[in-house]
């Protein structure tokens, strides 16, 4: 099923490329040319895109309104983040912020961690070298001999918060916080550690890792 | 116009109020010695009665006294008149006195006097008489018993016994003067000293409204409870502060003008720009020849650095105005350093550059809002990756010495050198502005073998 995405825009032009651009790429869009009704929708869509310069009621009215209509759906505001600090002060309902003139590939790859952020179901199976990992099932499989490899609790999340941020280099810090859910303590090797046992799994060559790559001194990598 | 109405304001004037104290204390000097002399009366008994103490006082009774006393001699013989000069001298013993019968013989001078005559007649005695009556020497003279025929007596006390209670009244009535004077002097002084200390007072009070702003940086206005000349400056300070406040509430809508101006025109200049994004990449999916996808792909690149520095005059809009939300709090800048250029890294990578970080072991931490450090760091990443492609390197280094330190470095033509790209200008100017704002500094070392940008403490 396509995912639904809910395009607040007055401008004609723009309105219909991005409609366009976004049903190429498999979404379904309900384009709205102003906020008008907008609440009625919102709770049909996976997704909201929202200009802020809306005619009549301003953009950042719109969103508190579709906010509070639909709590659960992520909105994501084509404007500054500079412009909404500026003029809301606290009441920031957005969950991503994209200036125009955005690039089309751009306004995808921020749709698609906007879903994932929001647990809009996860794809069953992703693919990833010789590696086809299935999140729903908690299970990974090696592609050659369709063997299940085993792994503990902590070595999955981590596999999947790459898969899930792939392309993404990835410090030690942002991995340990997302995965452990607590604050990184200075000088915690638990990281590496774990990630030295995950590659002695999936890696074909351990000493030559070619799944999660190591970016000298920044972190680490699966590319996409 | 009002201060010369100001100045002929009699009633509510300063000076004329001075000038009534001054006038006040000249004419209450004649005041001052009954009221001082009320005052020694009742602290040193009355002074309009000298008492008995000095006989001689009055030259009046003393005449009175010799008329009565010749008066009651009336028909009395020499001798009579002898014991009553005898009696009258033994009460006053600082007088002369004599007596010459009917006849023009002296008779009896007490004490005995050899420069008076033996013989007094009619011419002798006027002579006498005038002498007597301007010299230094008081003389009455009294027929005896009233007539000619019976003789005279004469009474004589020098004018300096008279006068001797006299210098005693004058010493008083000095004191009367000199205190009168003093009082009125000492009571003038003291009005004056209230007079100018209440100026001094109002001054003040004056002076600190003056340098006691409120939170607006502007001072609160006075109240105003007089209309002399102190009280008129008071009323002009308050209009100077409303016309302050006035001037100031323009600026900040002025200011609000044209931030409200500026976001409009960044976002109506974004539109049409994303429209031309929008044709340019609805192009691309035709076929076109590769001069064409050349040209497309120069205006992608076109339209992102104009979209950037639209915003770029955005921010700093609202940077030079104060208005740039700043958050400040104790970040630690080698993690966010590392997550930062973590999320640069594609961008270098896919542009070919070598990617160098050098990191401390340990966090060094600063105090600021990390937008606004994410901000500047990414200035100048861009500016490298713009304007230092030829080098194909790009370093960061975090140092914990010194409070710290990052360093940005490339091995570009320079800052100076030529590149493809302009309009990296606002971009610099913004990272000033904040690491300014920051208590930052920045400490630029650009050749032709590269440039370092270090980030520092001020």
């Amino acid at each position: 099923m396509a995912k639904r995405i809910l395009y607040i825009e007055d401008d004609a032009d723009i309105g219909g490329w991005v409609k366009e651009d976004l049903e190429s790429r498999g979404y379904e869009v309900i384009w709205l040319k102003s906020g008008d009704g907008a609440a009625e929708w919102a709770a049909d869509a996976d997704l909201v895109v929202l200009d802020v310069m809306l005619p009549g009621l301003d953009g950042f009215t719109v969103g508190q309104r579709l906010k509070k209509e639909a709590p659960g759906v992520p909105i994501l505001m084509l404007s500054a983040r500079t412009a909404v600090d500026d003029k809301l002060q606290g009441l920031r309902f957005a969950d991503d912020y994209l200036t125009k003139p955005f690039h089309p590939d751009e306004l995808a790859a921020r749709l698609d961690v906007l879903q994932r952020r929001y647990g809009v179901p996860e794809e069953r199976e992703i693919e990833c070298g010789h590696l086809i990992v299935k999140p729903e099932l908690h299970t990974v499989i090696d592609s050659r001999t369709g063997e299940e490899i085993p792994m503990t609790p902590k070595q999955l999340q981590i596999l999947l918060y790459f898969l899930r941020n792939r392309g993404l280099v990835l410090t030690k810090e942002q991995i340990y916080e997302a995965v452990w859910g607590e604050p990184y303590l200075e000088g915690d090797k638990t990281v590496n550690v774990h990630i030295r046992y995950l590659r002695e799994k999936i890696e074909l060559d351990p000493g030559n890792p070619q799944i999660i790559e190591t970016i000298r001194g920044i972190g680490y990598r699966v590319r996409k | 116009m009002r201060r010369g109405k100001g100045l002929f304001n009699l009633r509510s004037s300063l000076m004329s109020k001075y000038l009534l104290i001054v006038l006040s204390a000249i004419v209450l000097i004649p005041f001052a010695f009954p009221l001082v002399a009320v005052i020694l009366s009742l602290s040193s008994g009355p002074i309009a009665n000298p008492g008995p103490s000095n006989p001689y006082q009055s030259a009046s009774r003393l005449e009175k006294m010799w008329h009565q006393e010749a008066a009651r001699l009336k028909g009395a013989s020499p001798e009579d008149v002898n014991a009553a000069l005898k009696r009258i001298r033994s009460q006053y013993g600082k007088a002369r006195m004599f007596w010459v019968d009917g006849g023009g013989t002296l008779r009896l001078a007490l004490p005995d006097n050899p420069h008076l005559p033996a013989k007094w007649d009619a011419s002798y005695t006027v002579a006498y008489m005038k002498n007597a009556v301007n010299g230094n020497v008081f003389t009455t003279i009294a027929f005896i018993g009233g007539s000619v025929k019976s003789g005279f007596m004469a009474f004589q006390v020098p004018r300096s016994e008279m006068g001797s209670s006299g210098t005693g009244i004058g010493a008083r009535y000095g004191t009367i003067l000199v205190s009168g004077i003093l009082l009125i002097l000492g009571l003038f002084l003291f009005v004056s000293l209230l007079f100018f200390y209440r100026i001094r007072k109002r001054l003040v009070r004056l002076e600190g409204a003056m340098t006691a702003p409120s939170e607006s940086g502007i001072p609160q206005p006075v109240a105003v409870t007089r209309t002399d000349e102190i009280g008129r400056l008071e009323r002009s300070f308050n209009d100077m502060i409303r016309q302050l406040e006035r001037s100031r509430e323009r600026e900040a809508e002025e200011e609000a003008l044209r931030r409200d101006l500026v976001a409009k025109l960044s976002h109506d200049l974004r539109t049409p720009l994303t429209a031309i994004r929008g044709h340019a990449f609805s192009l691309r999916q035709e076929p076109l020849s590769d001069k064409a996808k050349e040209s497309l792909g120069l205006i992608d690149r076109k339209i992102d650095s104009l979209g950037r520095l639209i915003d770029n005059l955005f921010s700093f809009t609202l940077l030079s105005s104060g208005k740039y939300p700043y958050h400040p709090q104790r970040i630690d800048i080698v993690r966010m350093v590392r997550t930062h250029l973590a999320g640069w890294y594609p961008a270098f990578e896919q542009a070919g550059f070598e990617i160098d970080l050098d990191l401390p072991e340990s966090s060094v931490y600063w105090e600021i809002d990390p937008q606004w450090l994410e901000r500047v760091l990414d200035n100048y990443l861009q500016n490298v990756l713009r304007h230092a492609k030829s080098g194909r390197y790009v370093g960061m280094i975090v140092s914990d010495r010194g409070g710290g330190s990052i360093a940005i470095a490339d091995r570009g033509p320079g800052m100076t050198g030529e590149s493809d790209e302009k309009g990296a200008g606002i971009g610099l100017s913004i990272a000033a502005l904040m690491l300014k704002d920051m208590k930052l500094r920045s400490d630029v070392r650009s050749g032709p073998e590269g440039t370092v940008v270090f980030i520092l403490p001020e």
